[in-house]
Order: C-alpha cells, then structure tokens, then sequence
C-alpha cells in the first residue's frame, strides 16, 4: 500500500485506483450507516475519494491515508445532515416497527434505521465504534472532539438504542 | 462483549458499494488536473524509501560535523586574530610610552642652552 500510494501521489492512475478498491468499502459504509441510503452514501463516497485525489501529496503514509479518509468521510457525512435536517433529540428517536425474536434477521436492518436515526454527533459515534472498532482516543481524534465528549456521546447512544429495542423486543440485550 | 455490542457489530459491518463504483471514481478523475508535486513532496516521497532515508540521515549527520568543525575553527582563528591584535596594541602602546620619555629627555637638555643663547644676545 506504502508503494501504490507513492506511485499514486507520483500520477499513477492504476495505484490510485488499486488504494480505491482497498478503501471503498470502509468510506462507502461509513456514509452509508450515517445516511442510510446507498445511493447517497455512494455518491459520498466518491466525492471522498476525488477529495482524496485533489490532497493526495498530503498524505504521509497508509496509517494517515486511513485517518484521513475516515475523518472526511465524518465530517462529510454531518455537513451533509447540517444542510439537510435540524438536530434530531435523542429522545424523539423513532422505535422500531413490529415485535421482533432473538437473531432476527431483520434486527440488523432494525438497529442500522435506529442507528441512522441518532443524532449526528452520537451516531458517527457508534458507526465508528462498531463498524471501524475504533477505541475511545481514536474516535475522538477523528471526529475533533474531547474523549469524554466521545464516552458520553456513546453512552447516551447505547443507553437509548437499548430502551428502544427493549420497548420492540420485551427483551433487553444487557 | 455484551449482546447489544454485538448485534451492533453485526449491524454495522462494513459493506462494498455497487461492483463500478471504483470505475466510476476513476472515470470522475478524468475531469481532474493530476496532482502536483511540490519541492516538499518530492523530499517528502524520497524518505519514503528506507535506504534512502538512511543515507540523507547520514549525509545531514556527516553535514553537521562538518559544520561544528568548520565554526570551532572559525572561532579558533577569531581568537588567534584578537591575541595577535592585543599584542601589536601593546607593542604600539610601550613605543609610545618609550617615546614620550625620550622626547622628555631632550626638552630638558635643550632648555639651559636656550637661556645662555639668549643672554649673550643681549
């Protein structure tokens, strides 16, 4: 990764894309779990990599290729919401639709809408959390925050998610 | 991990876009400049290589000897300049102390000859 990004940087257009095809799959997610629409998240997520192309000289090394994608993919995604919405409250979250068993397979898409319905804020929280399984430090870095901000954003997010599901299911996940 | 963090992680696992999203990044590219490399990328990019990193490292450490030579040096001959300098003032100062006894000397002899001269004019 260290040589395409050189080549890359160098005008390479075959590295770029080889860093695209390694990358994609953790910009498009991030945007799609934020937007919950593929079609945006696609479009987003092309308009991170463009980005990317435009400030490839910057990029230091694999390690901040991937700090830096993940911090514009964030930011995007909430000056995306900010143009669109006002800030959603924590506690107007909508629930979930339908009772629901344990391993339902629509539990997953479940928690994605609640996820995508948390405030922006709280829910770049969770998204980088459970699907880039970032630590506490490492959230805050990329979304400009203090760490404790990070802690109570996600707490409040958890505790919420699991009043809601709790109210849907009958049965709290602990 | 409690249940809630892991029905989280499967949520919210990472997923691919649609198969040409890579092309269509790529044909997106088309419209842009390719980017530019400035005198600090370059640099930047040459230490990316590990064998060069060690020889520019070596080359700066061999560059800064060489300069903490060349000052010590350099303050070496300063110092050398301002003795030599105290010296010729030394030097210069005892002549002209010598001198002024001299001078001093024959201002005292030239003085009775000059009253006898002027009493035999009279």
């Amino acid at each position: 990764m260290e040589n395409a990004l050189a080549q890359a940087v160098r005008g390479d257009a075959g590295a770029f894309e080889s860093i695209v095809r390694e990358h994609q799959g953790m910009v498009f997610s991030l945007a799609y779990h934020f937007l919950h629409d593929r079609a945006l998240a696609e479009d987003m997520a092309q308009e991170v990599f463009l980005h990317l192309f435009r400030n490839l000289r910057s990029i230091q090394s694999p390690e901040h290729l991937m700090f830096w994608l993940r911090k514009v993919a964030s930011h995007r995604c909430i000056d995306h919401l900010r143009g669109q919405q006002p800030q959603t409250n924590m506690d107007d979250l909508p629930e979930p639709a339908g009772p629901t068993r344990e391993h339902d397979p629509l539990l997953e898409e479940r928690l994605r809408r609640l996820v995508a319905s948390l405030p922006e804020r709280a829910r770049l929280a969770v998204i980088l959390r459970y699907q880039e399984e970032l630590e506490y430090h490492e959230i805050a870095e990329v979304m400009e925050m203090p760490i404790n901000t990070v802690k109570s954003n996600l707490q409040r997010a958890l505790a919420v998610l699991r009043g809601k599901l709790a109210r849907c299911m009958g049965d709290v996940p602990a | 991990m409690n249940p809630l963090d892991h029905e989280l992680k499967n949520a919210l696992r990472r997923q691919e876009p649609s198969a040409d999203f890579a092309r269509r990044v790529m044909a997106g590219l088309q419209s842009e400049p390719a980017p530019r490399s400035g005198w600090i990328t370059v640099i930047r990019n040459l230490f990316r290589f590990p064998a060069l990193r060690w020889a520019m490292t070596a080359a700066l450490c061999a560059l800064l000897i060489v300069g903490v030579l060349a000052y010590r040096r350099h303050q070496q001959a300063v110092a050398q300049g301002e003795m030599a300098r105290a010296k010729v003032m030394l030097a210069l100062h005892i002549a002209s102390s010598k001198l002024n006894v001299a001078l001093r000397g024959v201002r005292r002899a030239d003085g009775p000859k000059k009253v006898q001269d002027a009493q035999r004019s009279e």
